[in-house]
């Protein structure tokens, strides 16, 4: 069974929004999607300062089978990046949702259209 | 289709294996972790189900010379319990399959092609057979095999076995044959026997600590090695030349394919080379590589290896080695160079 955190959004292809208490958003893939994945060898992130509208293909994670998108959860610009999945990316494996997060969002404009966990889990049921 | 399911589907099933369609069968591509297999495999000792792969008998007076006709190599040279990697070729000497032969006695003998190509060996083995005084029977939906790779994997067949073999032969053991083969570089042997004795030995195995390893595994261990993967590194328009395996020709044999082969001038074509990224990233088959600025060639095979953790591929390239090249990945040029073969 995957496991889901209450305290988070999440989307429809997989990724986990968490809203920090200075409003920006923290963004990772779910223990769903990396076991899913299974062995990330490879995480291609964006720059700081990279904009991205809801949807958009923002970043990359590579098993050694597969390349997957990894999509803006929100629209926003990236203002920091997990620099250590540069050296680690198998902390994207290990720690899905603390150490293995990817990118921080300043948003733009209102966030809709996440789910919650309980959404989520029936999503992936 | 439905697709065919080795002896072992359901244990594999039941270890909670991915699986997927490889020429037609339902094979696990990994447990846990391809890199975790891989590890083992390397450093202690991984189990591959592959029974997928082919056994095809050759019996007869002219076994030596038909093998020898059709094969790369003269099995003349070969002694009881031998075992021979080499190619078979089509009659421009392109390879149609790369094969491990067997040789049971003078008169017997056993070929173990690829899943894939078994439908195609075994035809083109038949059309050529007729000035041959040869019996030639398909047995790979009988038998299985396993492979057991890694720097334990003798101490693990001692004990399952009570037996040893040397890398490159083979010891019977009534319908079981044992080889000192594999295809990861790794020392280790590989198990063929009648399809209801398969589950005995994978028990065995695994209870004494072979980890069950995928063919995911299977295909970084031997990407790192440079060995080919049968229609990926090669597809029919290729020669064991371009392939970069002149070691398993012999020339003072007459052979389907040796006239075109010996027509090919030395360094006239692109031959098969190593390419590993500088920069960071994961190579694919498929992707676009160029030389100063133009594009090159294209990986036949691609990965990322899980023992030096960089991109490295495989390709057919006109280049000296050590020349720089770069390598096409979602719109990027990632830097790399080209190395020779292996990579490990």
């Amino acid at each position: 069974m995957s496991e889901v955190p209450e305290d988070l959004s999440y989307t429809k292809d997989h990724e986990w929004v968490l809203v920090e208490d200075d409003g920006n958003v923290k963004v990772g893939i779910t223990d769903y999607a990396q076991d899913s994945l299974s062995d990330v060898v490879f995480v291609e992130l964006p720059e700081v300062g990279d904009e991205f509208s809801k949807d958009d293909a923002m970043a990359v994670a590579e098993s050694v089978k597969a390349a997957s998108d990894i999509y803006a959860p929100i629209s926003g610009k990236i203002v920091a990046l997990n620099e250590k999945l540069e050296e680690s990316p198998e902390l994207v494996n290990e720690s899905p949702y603390d150490f293995g997060w990817m990118v921080i969002m300043k948003p733009q404009g209102e966030i809709t259209g996440l789910l919650d966990a309980t959404s989520y889990r029936e999503s992936i049921d | 289709m439905t697709l065919n399911h080795t002896p072992l589907f359901k244990r594999h099933v039941k270890l909670g294996a991915k699986m997927a369609d490889f020429a037609g069968w339902e094979m696990p591509i990994q447990y846990k972790s391809i890199v975790a297999e891989h590890k083992s495999v390397r450093e202690r000792v991984g189990i591959f189900d592959v029974s997928h792969m082919g056994q095809i008998f050759v019996e007869g007076r002219q076994t030596i010379d038909f093998l020898s006709y059709v094969t790369t190599w003269d099995m003349n040279r070969q002694k009881d319990n031998d075992c021979r990697y080499c190619h078979i070729l089509n009659h421009d000497g392109k390879i149609i399959d790369d094969v491990i032969v067997y040789t049971l006695s003078s008169e017997e003998y056993m070929i173990v092609p690829n899943a894939s190509m078994i439908d195609t060996i075994f035809p083109w083995l038949l059309e050529h057979s007729s000035k041959f005084d040869v019996r030639i029977k398909d047995f790979s939906k009988d038998f299985f095999c396993l492979a057991l790779q890694g720097p334990d994997a003798p101490r693990l067949l001692g004990q399952h076995l009570n037996t040893s073999v040397n890398p490159f032969t083979l010891v019977r053991n009534g319908d079981t044959i044992v080889s000192g083969t594999g295809y990861t570089g790794e020392s280790g042997c590989e198990i063929i026997g009648p399809y209801s004795e398969a589950g005995f030995h994978w028990d065995s195995l695994v209870d004494m600590g072979a980890e069950p390893a995928g063919l995911g595994a299977r295909d970084t261990l031997r990407l790192e090695k440079g060995f080919l993967l049968s229609g990926q590194d090669f597809d029919g328009t290729q020669t064991t030349l371009e392939a970069g395996y002149s070691w398993v020709v012999d020339w003072n044999h007459d052979f389907i394919g040796k006239k075109s082969l010996e027509s090919q001038k030395p360094d006239s074509y692109p031959k098969l080379c190593g390419v590993i990224l500088n920069d960071r990233g994961v190579l694919r088959p498929g992707f676009q590589i160029y030389h100063k600025g133009a594009p090159v060639s294209k990986l036949t095979s691609g990965s990322l290896s899980p023992s030096i953790r960089k991109g490295i591929g495989l390709a057919y390239l006109d280049l000296p080695l050590n020349s720089d090249i770069t390598v096409e990945v979602r719109g990027n040029h990632l830097n790399g160079r080209v190395v020779r073969l292996p990579f490990l």
